[in-house]
């Protein structure tokens, strides 16, 4: 019989017009590796709330070590002895690393000041416990990603905790840092008898580090398995409802065609909202027909880039060719009909208003051309709606009606909404940034079918992605960026995924 | 899921009349708390307001200046820019109109009134521009500028009137009276209703039409509502609000040249009894529907003139009215919180009875 730590009995959640978890039942066994998966809205980070005491069940019971407890804030759940680990690091940049892991429960000289020698020795002794090298003395703003989600774990381990939550732990990691973390879950609890709970939407993670994985979908858990009964397509259903396919997408290739240059960037170099420099000397070049993928990891200057290229940045020197036409200082308007269109990579800041409807978000960029503004000025109701019921056919938006407001659409259609308005354009040149992010596995699956279908009809594609998954499967040709500047070009199947992380953190430069 | 358009307008219509009823609600139990009988008091107030020709004449008399600076804040509202400013640009357009109809005396009657509006309208826009222009340049926030320059126009107005432009009958606080001719005619005896409530008529329509029905309404509506979006898409967001900062002025200007038109027939130190800031509040209440903008200036309309009957009639102040008006604002403030708190209540009714069924 295995040994429960932590027990959940029927718990529910209700959040105005949501029941966020419906009748949960799941048990952590002692010393295992247990992944929850499920898609954006599965109710996954709620369920996490609650066992971190964010949020107190509106119905059910929680046991630990098979007694009762009641948790009503993070506080009671550290003191019961669960630590969780953000996706967004709650971390203090200009602090040690000391300070940080010792932050509210400082040892104190004379009750008053911060003992810093003691901080910096405890860090010591508690990285060398667990394994987990990092240096106490250094400022988390000089650290990299990877090392900072290692201070958040052993700021979780000094307060105690013998369940970790990770909360999509390898969603801003390199492969690389990914392998180093599962190195370092496993010693937990392999040496140290810690219990971990995994949340991530990434299959294949799930199969390679966890011994039981329990799916969840639309608040409900549909059920646990061990993970070595477990596949990807098994998952991959349990998570959407029905059956997913994994086909390899077929771009076709074809030789005879006229492969033109159609945008160009020579010497590019930008500042970011900070006026720091985001690109130093960006040169590229896109060719019709292809998809130019751009890996790397986020804040490396991809947005920067993907900004001045559609005329919503200043760039500081630099030229811009669209089709052999320089487009410095010209609007974003004056680009757009020079032919680029421009899948931006914050939707809801950027893509979107939520508090219109899909017709009206749509009609965006057209309103006022024939045939939809009459003259220019009247809106021509009937020849919108046919277009924006033609589209929502097209692209599977699901909505009972072109009049719903855009906010109330799931995070995936309101990415085909936008998807569907600027392939509408049929513009020669597209960009594309995060096209899948917070998109649920199905809408994934058709986005990018989607986008292969633009190539072969012979657009050229800059596709901007964190995910490596959807770069690898899509780019004819992929180049590395690193702190503003391009560390590698590669053609499809050139390089592995593990190999460019070394480009994508500036370990490898091509010259 | 074809409920949640429709629906969401449906619901805000709920909450506005649940929001007046309380509110009337709230004026009877003051009522009573001084001992007079409500019934009594309403009773006046609705004769007061629609109990004769002459009454039904004062509300809409009254009605005209709330419809068109109404629509002139929702216009700006509308695109993500908020003109506090109406009472100025109000004032300085209505003295541009005076001092058209007191010194081209020689035109004929259309093309002076005409002038004399085009001249509001472009007085009152220029001064809707200035604020507009600090606001998208060198992010001034509009709401402060627009209300300090409120007090420049009714004081430097009130200068013009004392000293150079004082009537010839002494400093009075008042133009000369403008020409003849220029005067609108009076439509029902003894009441100032007139004939710029054609004007308004026609005001209405058009800025119901550019709001609702056109190219530019749609980029004013999207930019107010995300000028990220808008910027990202082609709209020169800048420029679409500054204009719609002109329009909201020019139409504050209007209705200060109506004012002298119709009802004065001159400049008056204190012409509006803050008719522009009125219009704001029926803007906030109807969250800038055109169509509601007018309803609701008919209503306050009405309001305003039957609590003076009101207070003449039974002896019950007027200021009751300002009270109802400001409880109406401050439920429909509370719109989001009061649904809020009904939706926690009734989810937790039907959580609890939903879990129920199951462990049965």
């Amino acid at each position: 019989m295995y040994e429960k730590v932590l027990e959940l009995k029927n718990v529910s959640k209700q959040f105005p017009e949501v029941l966020a978890n419906d009748n949960i039942n799941l048990d952590i066994r002692k010393g295992e590796i247990h992944a929850i998966i499920g898609e954006n809205g599965a109710g996954k980070s709620t369920l996490m709330n609650i066992l971190y005491g964010l949020h107190e069940p509106t119905t059910g019971d929680i046991y630990y070590n098979g007694k009762p407890i009641k948790m009503t804030s993070p506080l009671d759940a550290i003191k019961i002895g669960i630590g969780m680990v953000h996706q967004h690091f709650m971390l203090v940049p200009s602090f040690t690393v000391a300070e940080n892991i010792v932050l509210g429960t400082e040892p104190t000289k004379r009750k008053i000041f911060v003992d810093k020698e003691k901080a910096i020795e405890s860090t010591k002794k508690l990285s060398e416990t667990y394994g987990l090298t990092v240096d106490p003395k250094l400022k988390v703003e000089s650290l990299s990603v990877g090392v900072q989600q290692r201070v958040e774990i052993l700021k979780a381990l000094y307060k105690g905790a013998d369940v970790l939550i990770l909360d999509e732990p390898t969603a801003v990691l390199t492969p690389q840092e990914t392998d180093e973390l599962f190195k370092v879950i496993k010693r937990l609890v392999d040496e140290s008898g810690k219990t971990i709970i995994i949340i991530t939407h990434k299959l294949q993670e799930v199969l390679s580090i966890s011994d039981r994985v329990s799916v969840m979908r639309q608040g409900k858990m549909i059920g646990t398995l061990d993970t070595k009964d477990a596949n990807e397509k098994i998952l991959a259903e349990m998570m959407v409802g029905r059956e997913v396919l994994f086909n390899k997408i077929d771009k076709k290739h074809i030789e005879n065609r006229k492969h033109e240059e159609m945008l160009k960037v020579e010497k590019l170099r930008a500042r970011d909202n900070r006026g720091l420099i985001a690109l130093r000397s960006i040169d590229l070049s896109l060719k019709s027909g292809e998809i130019l993928g751009i890996a790397g990891i986020e804040g490396n200057g991809q947005s920067e880039l993907v900004e001045v290229l559609t005329g919503l940045r200043e760039k500081e020197s630099g030229q811009i060719f669209i089709n052999g036409v320089e487009i410095s200082n010209k609007s974003p308007r004056d680009i757009r009909e020079l032919g680029i269109a421009h899948v931006p990579e914050d939707r809801l800041a950027m893509g979107l208003s939520k508090d219109a409807s899909i017709s009206e978000n749509i009609l965006m960029g057209n309103q006022h051309n024939e045939p939809y503004a009459i003259k220019g000025i009247h809106l021509n109701k009937s020849k919108i709606k046919s277009k924006s019921r033609k589209l929502i056919k097209e692209f599977d938006i699901r909505t009972p009606s072109e009049d719903v407001l855009v906010g109330n659409l799931s995070g995936g259609n309101m990415q085909k909404v936008i998807i569907a308005r600027e392939f509408s354009f049929n513009t020669p040149i597209l960009i594309i940034s995060q096209p899948t992010r917070g998109v649920d596995i199905g809408a994934i699956e058709f986005i990018h079918s989607q986008i292969i279908e633009k190539r072969n009809q012979g657009c050229a594609i800059l596709l901007v992605s964190a995910e490596l998954d959807e770069i690898f499967r899509l780019s004819d040709r992929i180049i590395t960026i690193y702190e503003g500047i391009i560390t590698g070009e590669f053609k499809e199947g050139e390089i592995s995924k593990q190999e460019i992380g070394l480009y994508m953190t500036g370990k490898n430069i091509q010259i | 899921m074809e409920r949640l358009t429709k629906n969401k307008n449906l619901q805000y219509l709920n909450s506005l009349f649940i929001s007046i009823f309380a509110s009337l609600l709230i004026g009877a139990l003051i009522m009573i708390a001084n001992g007079r009988s409500p019934l009594v008091g309403y009773g006046a107030l609705l004769t007061g307001a629609f109990g004769s020709k002459y009454n039904i004449a004062t509300t809409f008399a009254k009605t005209v200046p709330l419809v068109i600076t109404g629509l002139a804040t929702a216009i700006a509202f509308r695109a993500g820019i908020s003109n506090v400013g109406g009472e100025g640009q109000l004032y300085l357009g209505a003295f541009a109109a005076a001092y058209v109809g007191i010194t081209f005396t020689g035109l004929p009657g259309i093309i002076g009134i005409i002038l004399a509006i085009i001249a509001g309208a472009l007085v009152g826009g220029a001064y809707g521009f200035v604020p507009a222009i600090l606001k998208v340049k060198y992010k001034v926030d509009e709401v402060i500028t627009t209300i300090m320059l409120n007090t420049v126009a009714t004081l430097f107005t009130a200068y013009l009137v004392n000293y150079p432009f004082a009537s010839s009958q002494g400093k009075m606080g008042g133009t000369e009276m403008v020409a003849e001719q220029f005067r609108f005619s009076r439509l029902v005896k003894l009441s100032t209703l007139n004939t710029s409530i054609f004007y308004m008529g026609i005001i209405a329509v058009v800025i119901y039409y550019l709001m609702e029905k056109t190219s530019y309404g749609y980029d004013f509506k999207i930019v107010g509502q995300n000028s990220i979006f808008s910027r990202y898409a082609g709209i020169k967001d800048k420029n679409q609000m500054v204009l719609a900062m002109v329009i909201s002025g020019g139409l504050c200007g209007i209705a200060g040249a109506l004012e002298v038109l119709g009802v004065h027939y001159r400049f008056l130190q204190h012409i509006s009894p803050g008719y522009a800031f009125d219009g704001m509040l029926i803007a906030l209440i109807v969250k800038n529907n055109p169509i509601g903008v007018v309803l609701m200036s008919i209503f306050f309309g009405a309001l305003k003139t039957g609590s003076i009957a009101m207070e003449n009639s039974i002896g019950i102040p007027s200021e009751l009215v300002s009270v109802i008006q400001s409880i109406i604002i401050l439920f429909i403030a509370g719109e989001a919180g009061f649904k809020n708190i009904y939706k926690n209540w009734k989810m937790k009714k039907t959580a609890n009875s939903k879990v129920g069924e199951k462990i049965v």
